[in-house]
């Protein structure tokens, strides 16, 4: 069973300064009244308002909006990283989220030890990841690197690796902040062979991404984020067609 | 905002707690390269923590065994099982504040139980003890002491420490997320707690009047019921009586608050 159901969600997020995190000043504030207006301590950022969703099996949803719209903010939602602060978000089913692709990984450890760590994250067992480790380095090409410490990898390989290791297991739930494209034209191309194939198997695709081109070919419907609200919701075509007039 | 959780904040952190545990995999390997990290490339690698334990035992041991007038045969595995025992307790307290900061990148990233980290702090902690617990019938062995079937009784001893050392980082890495001077805070409460603790002494070195230093300090009952037995000492029954009042006291504050600010972690980060 997947699905997704957001239920008047809202994300905020405090921001305190100095004195906003000092124990002293908290003390303070409750025992001597309110001096400070609370305010001028803790700033509040509403990343996101009153968000209400529901996503099915077979959802192709486009997420489209400014730098700052609320875009990433929502996807971390769906990813389980934040629960809302107001209102109720249900998810169920196995994610994967390719925000960060390296997050876990370890500059000191070699390819096949980081294949086993990065591996636990992505929620492979200790056997299944040790079983896996010939695969995923076959398919990123590390060849005798695979037993050097990651830090003497360039980007490109240590993005090889993440890649192939992160993409191993197809998840039910997929989100993507913006399309990957990783290594040099030939892998680049088994690369998104790999995402195609990920894409086919997923029940519920979310993609975030700027890329008008992309967003067609992959959804078929979209919600624009404007200020973290919902401001247009529908087919892709009606909403890219909003998201185009001023 | 109210203070108290509410039945969906108690489910979901009731799930954190068994996939966190659970999830063994991720918090073991965590916890063991967070030691292996610190240690790569240097000639000793990790057995530099059993060497400095060792410098330190040695050299402490002399010079107090001089100044309290006891013979340094009796004096040095005296520290040497205090001191490994403590570095233990202050280790994960001492890192407790950061627990939840340093692992900001993982949870603002991915909905992993919030456990998995505390439990990544006590494993990364007990690998350390692993190192220093060497010492111990090192120690033992130059001075001709010969262990008695007591020891035995450290291990459940040892069980009950970690149970509270988790209780202490769950609390203190809630609250010092939140307020970040608690980190220091807690650095030197540690620093005082170290004095005021039997390690460098023996609590009947006391005199009768100034024994309630030690009955009223948990941490030095949690202490001795490791520390104790390792010594050939029975563990006395306040001092278990002591700990599991502790413990109870910490379950009462630790549970409440994960259950209420368990969600709010991430966006204190």
């Amino acid at each position: 069973m997947t699905y997704i159901h957001l239920d008047h969600a809202s994300v905020e997020i405090p921001i305190y300064n100095s004195r906003g995190r000092s124990l002293k000043a908290a003390l303070l504030r409750q025992v001597g009244g309110a001096v400070e207006a609370n305010s001028r301590d803790v700033v509040t950022v509403k990343a996101l308002q009153d968000i209400s969703l529901r996503l099915e099996p077979g959802a192709r949803l486009a997420l489209i909006g400014h730098n700052g719209a609320g875009k990433s903010t929502l996807l971390r939602v769906f990813a389980g990283a934040y629960e809302p602060t107001s209102g109720h978000a249900e998810i169920h089913g196995s994610i994967s989220s390719l925000l960060d692709m390296t997050m876990g990984m370890d500059a000191e450890l070699t390819g096949a030890e980081n294949i086993i760590l990065r591996g636990a994250f992505v929620g492979m067992s200790l056997k299944e990841a040790q079983n896996r480790v010939d695969e995923i380095a076959d398919f990123s090409e590390l060849g005798p690197y695979l037993h050097l410490p990651l830090r003497t990898y360039s980007s490109g390989m240590t993005l090889r690796l993440a890649f192939a290791i992160s993409t191993t297991r197809a998840p039910d739930i997929l989100l993507l902040d913006e399309l990957i494209s990783v290594g040099d034209a030939a892998f680049a191309l088994k690369a998104q062979m790999r995402i195609q194939k990920l894409i086919d198997k997923a029940g519920i695709l979310v993609l975030a991404s700027h890329d008008i081109k992309t967003l067609k070919r992959y959804c078929d419907t979209a919600i624009m984020l404007q200020s973290g609200r919902i401001v247009a919701q529908g087919t892709i075509d009606e909403v890219l067609e909003r998201y185009a007039s001023p | 905002m109210s203070l108290l959780p509410t039945r969906r904040d108690w489910t979901l952190a009731g799930r954190d707690l068994t996939r966190g545990f659970a999830a063994w995999n991720i918090w073991f390997l965590l916890g063991v390269s967070d030691i292996r990290q610190r240690y790569k490339r240097s000639r000793f690698g990790q057995f530099w923590i059993t060497l400095s334990m060792g410098i330190f035992i040695g050299g402490i041991g002399v010079v107090y065994s001089a100044l309290f007038n006891q013979p340094v045969a009796q004096y040095i595995p005296h520290v040497a099982v205090n001191m490994t025992v403590w570095t233990l307790i202050s280790g994960v307290v001492g890192d407790a504040a950061n627990v939840f900061t340093q692992s900001a990148m993982y949870m603002r990233q991915d909905a992993l139980p919030k456990t998995i980290f505390i439990m990544r702090l006590i494993i990364r902690n007990i690998v350390v003890f692993a190192h220093n617990v060497v010492i111990v019938p090192l120690a033992f062995i130059i001075f001709g002491i010969i262990p008695t079937p007591l020891v035995f009784a450290a291990i459940p001893g040892l069980i009950i420490v970690i149970l509270a050392l988790f209780l202490i980082t769950l609390i203190l890495g809630v609250l010092s997320t939140r307020f970040r001077d608690l980190a220091q805070i807690t650095q030197n409460a540690l620093q005082l707690l170290f004095f005021i603790t039997p390690i460098m002494w023996r609590s009947d070195q006391l005199s009768a009047g100034r024994q309630i230093i030690v009955v009223l300090n948990p941490f030095a009952s949690l202490l001795q019921l490791v520390a104790d037995p390792l010594l050939g000492i029975e563990p006395q029954p306040h001092t278990y009586i002591a700990s599991f009042t502790f413990i109870a006291f910490l379950l009462v504050l630790a549970l409440p608050l994960f259950a209420r600010f368990r969600a709010r972690l991430v966006y204190w980060l």
